[in-house]
């Protein structure tokens, strides 16, 4: 048993109440953990903990809604092949910081029925990435920033005592990207934005190790339909040319592929809970001869934390 | 477990999928025959004056594949000539191969034409003059503005507009001169157009290339000119002098204005250069730049070829500049 306690928490277990599971949740959310909270203070999350029974303490009933949250720093490698710009790819480098919440959908613990879990949960990410990509003639460069964000809801299904879990859901996401290419005599600068309705799905695996815990997640998302923009698209180097008159293009699998998938591991390591994996991203639009494909794969370290949001707190 | 092995077998598939890379990637090659036949395609694939420009392009191809094929395969040099020459026979002033230790350039679309600019005679007129922006001004026998912009590439403000109409407001007539001005932001021609207007009116249409063949364009799409641009209006005579130089952003700015009201060209025809420019890269490395976008005038004419001026005139004197003495001429008789 490891026991997250900090020193002078407390850490209980309310009879058998599951208190800081939030249902579905990837990071903090192990159905064997029993975490507690006393008077407001937070216990550091601990992937897959459980918390020995305290029989002289006492459990708030109602601490609010948790959230767990994630802060991630990537480094990684990116590929961008545009057939309207070059046939040759571009091949660089890219860094970004991104941030990730999970929060069950409600979190009264009077309302989970004694230990029965409500499935239903929610995610929102924010994530800018910074690429810098050369050709392979290194006779030209390209600079990007891309800032993005979503939000998605899942339904979680759990075998073998919740130590496995699988989530399906929608997600929405909206993305904007600024390019500046270095040696383009007529359009250095553009930029595009999409939207896109997206199906999400993840699976998580709790299991103990000698001394801690540790969770393996994969998850993946895919875009179903959406509308992709380039304003002044005449004078981008990439032309859509089914968007007439630079208005949105909407966007689906016929135009528009983009797939976004993650295998990470979280594990507790001095005192802290952290997040360490792989992260891939593909991108692939245009029209039937002309092609925008990216590929981006980043190394993730990420800290992990649980808050809570007390319910019906006055300003 | 046996869910498990499901989900990993679907990891695997997709990490596989997108993996894959698309077919129109080339690698990076000097080989001449590999750029030669690259430089080829793309003009055929993507220029949009193939057919317009009047050469075989297909007899091109077989042609310049042979001369490509004797060439020694480090002599970039030699590489960069013969790929410039094809690329001058479309005689196109948009159609530029950019290396590291050269740019092509083509001069026979305006070598047989009158130059009808000299700046030793410009300056007789062009005296004690303001700059505003990227505008040349001053006033002709104190009756006339006159207006010397020579590169749609400097910018100006709605504020230079406004001191420099403020300055010619005791003026019977204005004249733009726009010679030897080879192009830049067509965003500027927009804006210097637009205090000639009283509504946004039809001032061409454009076509955008949208597959390989030759004729795969979009449908025409209308260009209005936008009196939002500048606030400041002018509703005297104006006149704009054009030669065989004002290309590109220049050759869009007159047009406009041939749609303005009370506005006449005059001096030589315009150097065209209607198609948007966008660029490519060869094998190489190198750079390619050509027209991509097809431009018309409100009466669906293409102006690649230039637009004839409403009255020509030939610079002959070498004592005054017949261009501008004849549009002071026609203010005072307007």
């Amino acid at each position: 048993m490891q026991v997250a306690e900090s020193e002078g928490m407390q850490v209980v277990e309310n009879e058998g109440m599951q208190v800081a599971e939030s249902v579905g949740m990837q990071v903090a959310e192990s159905e064997a953990m029993q975490v507690v909270e006393n008077e407001g203070m937070q216990v550091a999350d601990s992937v897959g903990m459980q918390v020995e029974e305290n029989e002289g303490m006492q459990v708030a009933e109602n601490e609010g809604l948790e959230h767990t949250n994630v802060l991630k720093v990537k480094v990684g490698w990116s590929y961008q092949l545009d057939t309207y710009l070059s046939p040759l790819a571009y091949p660089g480098m890219q860094i970004g910081i991104g941030n990730e919440w999970w929060q069950g959908f409600r979190q009264d613990t009077r309302l989970g029925k004694q230990g029965k879990l409500v499935n239903w949960a929610h995610v929102g990410r924010v994530d800018v990435h910074g690429f810098r990509n050369i050709n392979s003639a290194r006779s030209n460069m390209t600079y990007a920033v891309e800032a993005s964000g979503g939000w998605g809801a899942f339904y979680c299904w759990r075998w073998f005592d919740s130590s496995l879990k699988v989530w399906l859901g929608p997600y929405l996401e909206g993305s904007f990207t600024a390019r500046e290419l270095a040696s383009n005599v007529n359009k250095p600068v553009s930029f595009d934005i999409s939207a896109d309705v997206m199906a999400m799905s993840g699976i998580s695996w709790s299991f103990y190790g000698k001394k801690t815990s540790y969770r393996l997640n994969y998850q993946i998302r895919t875009n179903l339909i959406g509308f992709d923009f380039l304003p002044d698209y005449w004078e981008s180097y990439y032309e859509l040319s089914e968007g007439v008159g630079g208005m949105p293009r909407c966007s689906g699998h016929w135009n528009h592929h983009s797939i976004k998938h993650e295998l990470t591991m979280d594990f507790q390591f001095v005192h802290s809970t952290w997040r360490l994996g792989v992260e891939h991203d593909y991108l692939n639009y245009g029209t039937e001869n002309m092609h925008f494909i990216r590929n981006q794969v980043n190394l993730v370290v990420g800290c992990i934390w649980n808050y809570r949001i007390k319910a019906n707190s006055r300003l | 477990m046996k869910r498990l092995k499901h989900i990993i077998c679907f990891v695997a598939c997709v990490a596989m999928l997108t993996g894959c890379h698309s077919r129109e990637e080339m690698a990076y090659s000097m080989d001449p025959v590999e750029n030669v036949e690259a430089l080829w395609q793309i003009i055929d694939t993507k220029y949009c004056y193939v057919e317009e420009k009047g050469v075989d392009w297909d007899a091109i191809h077989g042609v310049y594949l042979t001369k490509a094929a004797t060439m020694a395969k480090d002599d970039q040099l030699a590489l960069f000539d013969l790929c410039a020459e094809m690329l001058n026979l479309l005689q196109d002033g948009h159609v530029n191969l950019y290396s590291a230790f050269d740019r092509s350039y083509c001069t026979s679309w305006y070598d047989s034409y009158p130059t009808n600019f000299d700046s030793r005679l410009q300056g007789l007129y062009l005296k004690d003059y303001r700059i505003a922006g990227g505008l040349y001004y001053c006033t002709i026998n104190d009756s006339i503005g006159y207006i010397y912009y020579s590169s749609f590439s400097s910018s100006f403000s709605a504020s230079n507009i406004y001191w420099i109409f403020t300055a010619f407001k005791d003026c019977k007539g204005l004249i733009i001169d726009v010679r030897n001005n080879g192009g830049g932001d067509l965003t500027n021609s927009y804006k210097l157009s637009s205090p000639f207007f009283t509504e946004n009116r039809v001032v061409g249409y454009w076509q955008h290339k949208t597959g390989p063949g030759h004729h795969d364009f979009s449908k025409m799409e209308e260009l209005r000119s936008d009196t939002s641009l500048i606030a400041s209006r002018w509703r005297r005579p104006v006149v704009v002098l054009s030669n065989r130089h004002s290309y590109s952003a220049t050759n869009t700015f007159i047009n406009i204005m041939r749609y303005a009201d009370n506005a006449k060209i005059v001096g030589g025809t315009s150097g065209g250069g209607g198609g948007m420019p966008l660029s490519y890269e060869l094998p190489c490395g190198w750079m390619v730049r050509f027209s991509s976008v097809r431009m018309y005038d409100a009466e669906q004419k293409d102006i690649e070829q230039g637009i004839e001026p409403d009255v020509a005139v030939e610079m002959k004197s070498q004592d005054k500049d017949d261009i501008i003495e004849k549009a002071i001429e026609m203010i005072y008789n307007w």
